[in-house]
């Protein structure tokens, strides 16, 4: 049976996330491949709605990257992301497609280690769950 | 300062929903759906939440219109009036014909049948019935007597199996599929049969494909496998019925494996859904222009007579052949008589009686012989022998099947009159334009597709010097010197009606106010029917026909290899000459599209969403195509409400020997990928 | 109790405490709302749990009152409230939909019977003058059934449910709180236009997502389903949710901000709730 490699999308805000990602690379530490990453400028960008476009455009699992909470570049955006995830993770789990596919993690510049693991956990993570449901729906 | 919620009809579909229109000082400021409705019960598709945008648009004609070297020129309405009158006197009645209209009241049909009969002295008044279900009307009177919906739409909830055959009732008649949706979650069975992936058929338990055009087989075969299984109703076609035996005799050649030959459905799947239609107490079967609209859509309509009454579904609650009229007052319209063959009520012109009774009441003598139908008057007026029409709401521009033909002929009469709400493709040919009010600016009746009678209610005035069409043809009558139609308001027209009108002999406006009636209804007594042919048929005894399959008229060949089936979408309506000047509809469907097979597009090297022309032996169009797998191979659906890529240009005006409806369902096309050329010289 | 009413709405109008009365007029068996000028009209008033006042008049996107005083800023409006009606009106004035102080609130509370038949949480107003508070409804068979569910099961549920959908728009039609101009379950990237069924689940769950600080319980969007698609299931549990997380609930008070709109320092955010598996 062939392995099944998920497909992640990350949003990674440009101050925090992106560079902390940078840094995981720059350092050669290992990240795994089908990790596609998309530079916003704040987390707070993220309307869920694009979560939700990523899921039917087949990804398995979607990860969100912004700043510590007091760091965020334009103050309170992070503040936002936390709570629309919050929600976010709620109305999925109604509709039954598994929270744990949304990822929110906090993740500064200067962590690039913390990137590389995160972002693995969290692959092995959606490894576990299997294929997202709604993959097959828009076929 | 004054609020008020009027309550009306829908003016889009059959279904006969109802609504309030909200107004404010005079203007529409909203659409509120009435919760205490019997069909809609406070629901509305989007087409009826919308149905006030195009009331108030800005192409609304406001003020009659003659055309004068070319051009349209604003006129008063005398001397409109005045030069309509006087230039439908100078023609011989034979050369004169009317089109009424399925969209506008039961006393306006009325009216209008009656000036053609009583002052213009002519039989040939039609509408698009004819285009749609006049196959019902002769195949129902046929069978049973009477040729309307026996049933009503709530009682499809509490049915035991459903066979919807020939409609994409989602689609088409969103609330009646509601009810159908609703008997689904009670544990009713669905039957689905249609050559494309209707959003039914996810629902159903059974999805019956067959080659378009194959109706009939299709039905001889589920009766063949009732008859063969002994699961017919023995007791009802011994008390109920007659020509059983003919029927016998027929059905036994269409076998399961006879009919996959011809249809293209297993027969194994045919087998089951026979056996689950016969084998419930109440099996309904619901069907629409799908079966309709071919040369032998009479034929299709009997054969479901034949099946209903041969497992005993009808007369009953919750069975019965149920057909789901198009427009919203289609039902109407034919009710009261804008047909050539008959008066109001289904009353035939050929009868002397009959004719001396309308001949008292209107005070006048009346022509004999019927006259023409819609597609007949097009072909009477390219040749020249039809030389003046008056089309009301109306737009066979777009409508008719073969548009260059109608054209031609249009462009061949001498004199065209046109009264609408818009400047239609049709208005743009006439030679005067009246303007008329919409459903929101007049009182009158509309009839539902299960035989409701209910009321519109005006809301605001006619926009400009538009006036409601019962007025303008009372007028025009006038102006032509008949003394009979004088009449203070739509309520005097109905009491009219009802007076010549067994079944509509109870209706009166009072009656009407709260949920409408629904005819049969014979005095100010009668309740109303809410299902006919209980305990004995219109006719008597309800009457087989063993009816032989055969093909449409035009196949698909070496030139032309796809079968063309046009239909509608739920986002627009019928010509689009409301829907396509409501935002909310436009911004869903902006333009015209052609299905075509993904298999077919791949062959064809087409790819979604690119330009391709389709032509057929009688025109050409260049649509946008869609690559999906809701058609099957070798069928192309083209909906015909686009004047850009009109359907009708390829489609086949051959009729129905004795409807004289289209066959819309099934022509042959070729479709091209379009060819980068420099812009031709002539068009 | 509804000639109580009707006494006190002609009190305020003869007395010139209100230019005109917002309620519900019966007529010939039908029930809608209606702007009551008269004081001979509102005979015709009823009290009816089964009809909210508040809609979105399109195309304007305003609701009826509103529209009166931007015509009208002179006439005070009565409006005959229940608990639902009231909620509307706080959420709206809350988004500067409706001028809140030129409104008097005729509070109205609903029967225990009419209650259960709403499964309504809340069924009176905090404006209240006629009736007496009754204990709200608190189970929620719809929801219970649902969270029973496992994951794939739900999913198999609102797969089918969603499938129906003809969209109608009228569940956004209908909601008291969908006036965006611009409304998202309009646009294009989000889901294909023209298509039947629209995309599922994205196209519903915008709806649920754009509500979630602002839905009041009413369940017209469920009633304005004509494919019957249990829609309130999910809104009002994100209601409870909304409650749980933040201490917020729609409707309520004029003054209280939506949470998603506020910081955290603000609005802090309750830790310590799982997602809801």
């Amino acid at each position: 049976m062939k392995e099944f490699t998920p497909k992640i999308i990350g949003f990674c805000c440009n101050w925090c996330a992106y560079a902390g990602a940078d840094l995981a690379g720059v350092s050669r530490l290992q990240m795994p491949p089908d990790f596609r990453m998309i530079r916003v400028m704040c987390s707070g960008t993220i309307d869920p709605l694009f979560v939700m476009e990523a899921f039917q455009k087949g990804a398995d699992g979607v990860f969100i990257g912004g700043c510590h909470i007091g760091d965020c570049h334009y103050q309170s955006g992070n503040h936002r992301t936390k709570k629309r995830v919050a929600i976010l993770k709620r109305i999925l789990s109604y509709l039954g497609i598994n929270p744990r596919r949304v990822r929110l993690e906090w993740v500064s510049a200067a962590e690039g280690q913390k990137f590389a693991q995160v972002v693995t956990d969290f692959i092995v993570e959606i490894k576990k769950l299997g294929p997202s449901p709604l993959r097959r729906l828009d076929v | 300062m004054e609020y008020k919620n009027v309550l009306t009809v829908c003016p889009y579909c059959g279904c006969g929903c109802n609504f309030y229109l909200q107004v404010l000082d005079g203007e529409l400021i909203g659409i509120l759906p009435c919760k205490s409705h019997i069909v809609s019960e406070g629901k509305l598709c989007i087409k009826g939440w919308n149905a006030s945008d195009f009331v108030v648009s800005k192409d609304r004609l406001t003020k009659p219109l003659m055309k004068k070297d070319g051009e349209f020129i604003e006129i008063s309405w005398d001397k409109a009036l005045d030069v309509i009158s006087a230039k439908l006197k100078q023609y011989s009645p034979d050369s004169v014909a009317l089109l009424s209209s399925a969209k506008c009241t039961n006393e306006e049909n009325y009216l209008m049948m009656k000036l053609a009969r009583a002052v213009i002295k002519t039989n040939s008044v039609d509408h698009c019935a004819r285009l749609c279900h006049a196959s019902t009307v002769v195949g129902l009177v046929k069978t049973f007597g009477s040729g309307a919906m026996t049933n009503s739409i709530g009682e499809l909830e509490d049915a035991d199996c459903i066979f919807v055959i020939g409609s994409n009732t989602t689609e088409q008649h969103p609330l009646i599929a509601r009810y159908i949706m609703r008997a689904k979650e009670k544990g009713t069975k669905l039957i689905v049969a249609d050559p494309r992936l209707i959003p039914l058929t996810q629902f159903a338990d059974y999805h019956l494909r067959q080659r378009p055009g194959t109706d009939v087989a299709l039905i001889n075969g589920f009766m063949n496998v009732i008859l063969s299984e002994g699961l017919e109703d023995k007791e009802f076609i011994k008390e109920r019925t007659e020509g059983f035996e003919e029927l016998k005799e027929v059905v036994k050649k269409y076998t399961p494996e006879y009919v996959e030959k011809i249809t293209g459905v297993s027969k194994e799947l045919l087998i089951e859904a026979a056996r689950m239609f016969a084998e419930v107490k109440s099996s309904s079967i619901v069907y629409s222009m799908g079966i309709t609209q071919h040369t032998t859509g009479v034929d299709n309509v009997v054969s479901c007579a034949n099946l209903a009454m041969l497992t005993g579904n009808v007369g009953r609650l919750s069975t019965g052949v149920n057909p789901l009229r198009g427009q919203v007052n289609v039902q109407g319209a034919c009710d009261v008589g804008a047909l050539p063959n008959v008066y109001s009520g289904y009353q035939s012109v050929a009868d002397e009686n009959v004719r001396t009774k309308f001949e008292k009441a209107w005070r006048t003598k009346l022509p004999q012989n019927s006259g023409l139908t819609v597609v007949e008057m097009m072909n009477e007026a390219a040749k020249g022998n039809l030389k003046a029409m008056y089309i009301m709401g109306e737009n066979p521009m777009l409508s008719d099947p073969d548009i260059n033909h109608v054209k031609e002929a249009l462009e061949n009469l001498e004199f065209l009159v046109v009264q609408d709400i818009f400047l239609t493709e049709t208005a743009q040919l006439a030679d005067v334009v009246l303007p008329g009010a919409s459903y929101a600016e007049k009182d009158g009746t509309f009839t539902a597709t299960d035989r409701r009678v209910q009321r519109i209610r005006k809301a605001i005035d006619p926009v400009g010097e538009s006036k409601p069409d019962w007025q303008i043809v009372c007028e025009l009558a006038r102006k032509m010197g008949s003394g009979e139609f004088e009449y203070s308001s739509p309520a005097e027209i109905m009491d009219e009606i009802a007076s010549v009108t067994p079944i509509y002999g109870g209706m009166v406006y009072e009656r009407l106010e709260d949920i409408g009636l629904q005819w049969p209804c014979l005095s100010k007594e009668h309740p109303g029917t809410p299902y006919l042919h209980k305990g004995r048929f219109s006719r008597g005894k309800g009457r087989f026909f063993g009816i032989e399959f055969k093909e449409a008229a035009e196949l698909p060949d070496e030139e032309y290899p796809f079968i063309l089936t046009t239909g509608r979408t739920i986002f627009h309506f019928h010509t689009g000459t409301m829907s396509r000047r409501t935002e909310a509809l436009n911004r869903e469907v902006p333009t015209g599209y052609m299905e075509i097979n993904f298999k077919d597009a791949k062959e064809l090297g087409i790819v979604d969403g690119e330009k391709v022309s389709a032509q057929s032996r009688r025109g050409e169009i260049e649509v946008k195509a869609m690559v999906t797998k809701r058609v099957p191979q070798g069928v192309i659906f083209i909906p015909f409400h686009f004047a850009e890529s009109a359907a009708n240009m390829l489609t086949n005006s051959v009729l129905d020997p004795v409807a004289k409806i289209p066959e819309y369902k099934v022509c042959a096309v070729k479709v091209e990928k379009v060819q980068l050329k420099p812009d031709p010289v002539n068009h | 109790m509804i000639g109580k009413v009707q006494e006190l709405a002609k009190q305020y109008l003869t007395s010139g405490k209100v230019g005109a009365i917002f309620g519900l007029r019966e007529n010939n068996g039908h029930i809608a709302p209606h702007i009551f000028k008269e004081v001979e009209e509102l005979d015709s008033l009823v009290i009816s749990p089964k009809y909210p006042l508040f809609y979105t008049c399109r195309p304007s996107k305003k609701n009826i009152p509103r529209l009166l005083q931007e015509k009208y800023p002179e006439i005070k409006v009565g409006v005959v409230a229940k608990g639902c009606d009231e909620r509307a009106l706080i959420e709206l004035a809350k988004r500067d939909q409706v001028d809140i102080k030129n409104i008097e609130i005729l509070g109205v509370a609903c029967t225990k019977e009419e209650a259960v038949e709403c499964k309504c949480s809340k069924p009176y107003p905090y404006n209240l003058l006629i009736g007496e508070r009754v204990e709200g409804v608190s189970e929620d068979k719809d929801a219970e059934d649902l969270l029973k569910k496992g994951l794939p099961e739900r999913l198999a549920f609102w797969q089918y449910q969603l499938s129906k959908c003809i969209k109608c728009y009228g569940c956004r039609n209908a909601c008291p709180l969908c006036f965006c101009k611009d409304c998202a379950l309009e646009q294009e990237l989000w889901s294909k236009r023209g298509e039947l069924p629209p995309e599922i689940p994205v196209f519903h769950f915008i709806r649920f997502y754009h509500l979630a600080d602002r839905c009041i319980e009413c369940g017209e969007c469920e009633k304005a389903c004509p494919m019957d698609i249990p829609l309130l299931t999910i809104s009002k549990q994100v209601r409870k949710d909304v409650k749980e997380l933040f201490d917020y609930e729609a409707g309520l008070d004029v003054g209280q901000e939506s949470p998603l709109l506020t910081t955290l320092d603000e609005t802090p955010m309750g830790e310590t709730i799982s997602d809801g598996v």
